[in-house]
């Protein structure tokens, strides 16, 4: 499959800023070769060094940047090349997909004549031709009504649409190489997926040698062939990607490794009828927006479930599902259109702010954003201690004795407490988080994405934490995430939403072993498993959704998956389904999974 | 790590400041002369005795560039607090609890500020008469629309920040959210126009005393100064406009070079 001619090989690439007196070596004296239909991954944590040897390969590491050492693509050095040789290059020859789409391309003009004009800078096609190609292209990654699309700007378009079309930009003018910096970050899962899978393709069948740079475990095992792993600048492992899972030589490799989410599971899942008192109780929660020229968003509609004592509900779905707020509705940091919120049996939805605040001790919450969760004029110690100032009676010497106790439990040391929330890693202030949460031991946590912004390795440790607080606590929690492994590692039950409705309820183990709504389907086969034995890419059937997610402002008649859905029928777009249970604890809103199960 | 380097515009800032408030306090002391009374012979040019000269009236230039300070400066830096505190008082209120009274208050001060600033002050001190408190409270008024705007513009953003959301949920009041959270994360833009307000205060001051409507001569403040000079500039007679109006560019230049570099650190 691959040559034994790299296509490009860099020899003692070094890349320097001069940063005061010192020299920041961001690359160290580096050797990797790429060859012809090759996809490589390169990790990494950040500051690594992986996204200034992206750019050192095709010659943009920038001034004041001292770069040294080869840079030989298909035997000519690019750091000898003067400008104009180094386009010539750079559109012809190497393409680069970069993170945050929609940035990358101009917002004054639309996407059919970008992309047009990069194929006319390195070809001598006219514009009509180019603009032929260009709807060839869109259509080549997948976007469904190409010709419409063309002349859409990028703001029209979402972030996995004009990922799509900065690829079809970047492979145009059949590049020999694509350099993809994080081109996924920020997308939902099933549109991940649907990019990736149409990136693979292409490199597979035009012979395309791609270098992905990514932080995610997921994509390497699941599309690349090859796996390097960066560190302070050098490479630190460079094999195939089985071989690597099979036994990582480095210690960031096994740490990358142990983060995987295969398979470990919650330890009492089974459907036991749950003795234990109900702690939480929502029914009939809706919750609907307005937007710009008096239109509704529909938020959150019929949502109903409750939690019990020492269980865990995760709520999964991708970015609009309503999730988040169904999160803030129970935190009462929205008040929602109609519907009941009961707390160990009290009322809590319809009573003043001011009467909910004596509840605010016993149901806390950690939010997605560790940085812009905690004031960041705070020390750590005073963050800590609020809730304790705003709930007990504690002496002064209770709460620094309480604060120590916490910042311990949740895997810190008291050397943090003076320190503002700044000059912390994300990991660490999610931590801060949780112990603020914790702080008055709540009877119930809204953990809303704690993990999805942290780096792989400190997810990892994140998730670990979580788990043995749970066991340790016996705490009762709803987990807001659309990582479905994380959600399969610590929750008992599972409530999958898509655009404003629960579509699939559960015990963990009902739903991950045999999910039966098409929507859990097709998000739990666009989970990218931590194995090169069991690619996604490989999989035989798929359940694929077409396309990309409905607006939640004019939502269909029918059920709202119809127009993406490989099995809908007319009578899926004309009837509202209903939440149907189809087994003890188990209930989903399609009629065919319903006539399915019996 | 790096040593940090000290910004150098932020040090003449400062040490301009440093100077303008101490001449505040102890200009009159440090006077040679009085700078009220007739010291020798009108209009002397410069020279060891007078090192700026004397004026038409035969008061020392020298002494009287020394004690100004303690008209415009004070005023000046009075002024500024005041409308700080106050402006960022009332744009915290307006930007946290947006609604009714937040819209009310930024009309008025949308209509304040479509008044050309000198002619209002010079209404407002005709109106109320001329002396230093009343200078100073029709300072304080006309400046404290452009705090309240920069902090309600502040607020507004840091109020959408989930450290804000996170203080709701952990059972904070709306008060204490406002006044604990939101407040000390919506200072910076204040702080860095309370130093350059002060230099418009100054000019300010100056400016009105030399149209005839600011504190009353024979008092000695800057703008007088330049305004009772500047008649016999034509004859030669450089000194007593000239002085007095060096150290307000000086003065004025100090403060806004401190409000800069002040923002140029905030933003890293």
């Amino acid at each position: 499959m691959t040559d034994l001619t790299p296509l490009l090989s860099t020899r003692n690439l070094t890349v320097k800023y001069p940063y005061g007196d010192v020299q920041n070596v961001v690359i160290d004296e580096l050797n990797l070769d790429l060859y012809p239909g090759q996809i490589v991954g390169l990790l990494g944590e950040s500051g690594s060094g992986k996204s200034s040897l992206a750019l050192a390969l095709m010659g943009l590491a920038r001034h004041p940047g001292v770069v040294s050492g080869e840079v030989n693509f298909r035997g000519q050095d690019l750091l000898k090349m003067d400008d104009e040789e180094l386009r010539q290059i750079r559109g012809n020859s190497i393409g680069l997909i970069t993170q945050k789409p929609r940035q990358a391309l101009d917002p004054l003009v639309n996407v059919g004549t970008q992309i047009s004009r990069v194929y006319r800078a390195h070809s001598q096609a006219s514009k009509a031709e180019a603009q032929i190609r260009a709807v060839e292209l869109l259509r080549s990654v997948g976007i469904n009504d190409a010709e419409r699309r063309v002349s859409a700007y990028p703001h029209e378009l979402s972030g996995g649409m004009a990922q799509r079309a900065l690829i079809s930009m970047a492979l145009s003018v059949e590049p020999d190489l694509l350099i993809a910096d994080e081109p996924t970050s920020g997308l939902d899962v099933t549109i991940q997926a649907q990019f990736l899978d149409r990136m693979w393709e292409r490199a597979r069948d035009a012979n395309i040698a791609v270098l992905i740079v990514t932080q995610d475990v997921g994509i390497v095992a699941n599309y690349c062939d090859r796996i390097v792993i960066m560190e302070d600048g050098k490479i630190i492992e460079d094999r195939t990607t089985v071989e690597f899972f099979a036994n990582p030589h480095t210690d960031y490799g096994k740490k990358l490794i142990l983060s995987s989410g295969t398979g470990d599971k919650t330890s009492n899942a089974d459907v036991a009828i749950i003795t234990s008192p109900e702690i939480l109780r929502v029914t009939d929660l809706r919750k609907t927006f307005e937007v710009d020229g008096g239109k509704r968003l529909q938020a959150v509609s019929n949502a109903s479930f409750q939690i019990h004592k020492g269980r865990s509900l995760g709520l999964v779905g991708e970015s609009g599902s309503g999730k988040t707020t169904v999160g803030r509705l129970i935190l009462r940091l929205a008040d929602p259109d109609s519907g009941e919120v009961w707390f160990k049996g009290e009322r809590i939805d319809s009573i003043s702010p001011k009467e909910f605040r004596k509840y605010r001790s016993k149901i806390q919450a950690v939010f997605q954003d560790p940085f812009d969760s905690l004031n960041p004029r705070w020390p750590i110690e005073r963050v800590i201690r609020e809730p304790l100032d705003l709930h007990t009676q504690l002496s002064k010497e209770e709460k620094s004795a309480r604060v120590k106790e916490l910042v311990s439990l949740v895997g810190l040391t008291d050397d943090i407490l003076p320190l503002r929330p700044g000059s912390l890693s994300a990991g660490q202030q999610q931590r801060v988080s949780l112990a603020r949460a914790l702080a008055t031991e709540p009877e119930f946590l809204i953990l809303d994405e704690p993990t999805s912004a942290l780096p792989p390795a400190a997810r990892a440790d994140m998730i670990r934490l979580l788990k043995s607080l749970q066991e340790r606590l016996d705490l009762c929690f709803i987990f807001i995430s659309h990582d479905l492994s994380t959600v399969r590692e610590l929750c008992h039950d599972i409530a999958v939403m898509y655009l404003s409705e629960i579509v699939e309820m559960g015990t963990s183990e009902q739903v991950f072993s045999a999910p039966s709504h098409p929507y859990t389907r097709a998000l739990l086969d666009s989970v990218l498993f931590h194995d090169p034995n069991n690619r996604r890419v490989d999989r035989k059937v798929k359940t694929e959704l077409e396309g990309e997610i409905p607006s939640p402002v004019d939502l269909p008649d029918g059920c709202y998956l119809a127009a993406r859905c490989p099995i809908a029928e007319q009578r899926c777009r004309d009837d509202h389904q209903e939440l149907i249970q189809i087994a003890p604890s188990r209930s989903v809103r399609c009629w065919k999974s319903v006539e399915a199960s019996q | 790590m790096q040593k940090r380097k000290i910004d150098p515009l932020l040090l003449i800032g400062l040490i301009i400041i440093a100077g303008s408030l101490f001449l505040a306090v102890f200009g009159n002391s440090l006077a040679p002369f009085d700078p009220q009374e007739p010291v020798g012979d009108f209009s002397m040019p410069p020279s060891a005795d007078h090192w700026f000269g004397t004026d038409g009236s035969g008061l020392d230039v020298f002494s009287r560039v020394l004690a100004a300070p303690r008209v415009d400066v004070a005023i000046a830096v009075t002024a500024a607090i005041v409308s700080a505190v106050l402006g960022t008082g009332i744009g915290l209120y307006a930007g946290y609890f947006t609604g009714r009274f937040s819209e009310i208050v930024m009309r008025i001060s949308d209509i304040l500020q479509s008044f050309p600033v000198f002619i209002l002050a010079m209404v407002l001190v005709t109106l109320t008469g001329r002396n230093v408190v009343n200078l100073i409270f029709v300072l304080a008024f006309l400046y404290t629309p452009i705090f309240v705007r920069l902090t309600r513009s502040e607020v507004l953003t840091q109020r959408t920040r989930t450290y804000v959301e996170a203080a709701r949920a952990t059972g904070n009041s709306e008060f204490q959210i406002a006044t604990r959270h939101v407040l000390r994360n919506s200072l910076a833009p204040s702080l860095v126009q309370l130093s350059v307000t002060v230099g418009f205060g100054i000019l300010l001051t100056a400016g009105l005393s030399f149209v005839g409507a600011g504190v009353r001569p024979p008092t000695p403040e800057w703008g007088i100064m330049i305004a009772s000079g500047a008649p016999n500039i034509i004859l030669n007679e450089w000194w007593t406009s000239i002085f007095p109006g060096i150290a307000i560019s000086v003065t004025v230049f100090g403060y806004a070079a401190a409000g800069n570099a002040i923002e140029r650190w905030a933003r890293k």
